[in-house]
């Protein structure tokens, strides 16, 4: 069935988007699924070829805000512990690779946290899933030269963080 | 399997205290790099830094920007990982009972009934509920605090309006079993029935009452003419003037009218 290859392709990526913004692995299983039953009903206006990503990724984005403004008003957002994160599962080879993997997930995730909303949706947009810098100005509804500049700060705050919690790991 | 972890060999090659390259040639970190991707990767990129810092030691903003560039290019390539992640057991199947082809309801009734479940389960089902009967309320029945209000003051004059009628009915019913039940008044002659419960009269108390009577009768037409007449004298004496009782009394010439 198309529909179900579909989902278990795109699952892994929409579910990592949505955890991008969820910032918990179970409010982002919900958020994922939201947004694979919206993509279910909205079937018959699917995009094709290139035109198709960026629109599969506003319907994520909206339902992710629309998700985060419900949150907001039902419980304060929790965020995700360490060890969470460290759980994740990898579908990398060998016991070892994996524990590196997600080590630096958790490293990566931990410090995308202590970033605003606009400079991580900016970076999750561009770094994290490659999308052009010109349609993630488009998803954004902000100038290109902003996603820009902005892009190149969130970066170097991103490695300082990244650089900050290594050292504060070690010296823990 | 390496004796140290990845963050214990960043932090000891970060560690101000130590030079890098010693800590980075010790046997445990040595070997630890030697397994480890992820770690190679970013000692490439350290060392980029260092080697920039190392060539021109005096500028320290060259070296910042040289080594955060090099931090940068390790985080974007480290970043990518973080796209695809595995949902967890049984998340597919959740997805696809969710998004489960259900079939179109077929006829009104079906789809009336699939339409008023979607109504129902709204959240503010119940308020809006509750709103359209209060509409539908009053829209029926009129306002009920503008009824209380009204009520409470004309209570009385309702009961009166309402009530009156039957309680007058109620109270002529009273007085006329009331008088139904109460002896009526007899004549003196009649008081003393000839039955047994009557008391006996004496024959000379019924002799004397004969006479009286007998004397009342005779004597009230006499009374009676001297009553009339007293009256006619008491009137003349009242009228003006000694004019005889009954002769109308001409009106007086008015001055005012008169022209002589």
């Amino acid at each position: 069935m198309a529909w179900e290859a579909f989902v278990r392709q795109m699952q892994g990526r929409l579910f990592a988007l949505a955890y991008s913004y969820a910032g918990d692995r179970e409010d982002a299983r919900d958020l994922a699924q939201d947004i694979f039953v919206r993509l279910y009903e909205a079937r018959s206006q699917w995009p094709a070829g290139d035109e198709f990503l960026p629109w599969l990724f506003r319907v994520a984005r909206n339902r992710s805000v629309d998700y985060l403004r419900r949150r907001s008003v039902r419980r304060p957002a929790s965020t995700a512990g360490e060890t969470e994160l460290a759980q994740l599962p990898d579908p990398s080879p060998g016991a070892e690779a994996r524990a590196i993997d997600a080590d630096r997930r958790t490293l990566l995730h931990a410090a995308l946290r202590g970033l605003s909303a606009i400079n991580r949706e900016i970076v999750v947009l561009r770094d994290v899933h490659g999308l052009p810098i010109q349609q993630v100005a488009a998803l954004l509804g902000i100038p290109l030269g902003t996603v820009k500049s902005r892009a190149s700060r969130a970066r170097v705050e991103l490695t300082e963080r990244v650089l900050a919690l290594s050292r504060g790991r070690g010296d823990a | 399997m390496s004796a140290i972890t990845c963050d214990q060999l960043r932090a000891g090659i970060l560690d101000p205290g130590t030079l890098p390259g010693d800590w980075a040639r010790r046997p445990e970190a040595a070997g630890h790099i030697r397994t480890c991707p992820a770690c190679q990767d970013w000692l490439d990129a350290f060392t980029a830094g260092e080697q920039a810092w190392a060539a021109e030691p005096a500028n320290d903003f060259a070296t910042q920007i040289i080594a955060r560039t090099a931090g940068v290019e390790a985080v974007l390539r480290d970043l990518p990982l973080l796209a695809d992640m595995d949902p967890g057991a049984g998340f597919t199947e959740r997805v696809l009972r969710a998004t489960s082809r259900k079939p179109a309801p077929q006829g009104w009734r079906a789809r009336v009934s699939g339409a008023w479940r979607a109504l129902v389960r709204r959240p503010r089902f119940a308020w809006e509920a509750a709103y359209v009967a209060t509409v539908c309320w009053v829209l029926v029945f009129g306002n009920p605090v503008g009824a209380i209000e009204w009520s409470a003051t004309n209570i009385g004059a309702v009961a009166r309006e309402r009530l009156g009628p039957p309680v007058k009915e109620l109270r002529a019913d009273i007085e006329t079993w009331r008088a139904r039940i109460a002896p009526e008044p007899r004549p003196a002659q009649q008081a003393a029935p000839a039955g047994a419960m009557a008391e006996p009269v004496p024959p000379v108390v019924r002799a004397w009452q004969s006479a009286a009577a007998w004397l009342r009768n005779l004597t009230t037409p006499v009374v009676e003419a001297f009553r009339l007449t007293w009256e006619s004298v008491a009137a003349w004496f009242e009228s003006p003037a000694g004019q005889p009782p009954g002769t109308p009394t001409e009106p007086r010439a008015d001055a005012a009218r008169s022209p002589q």
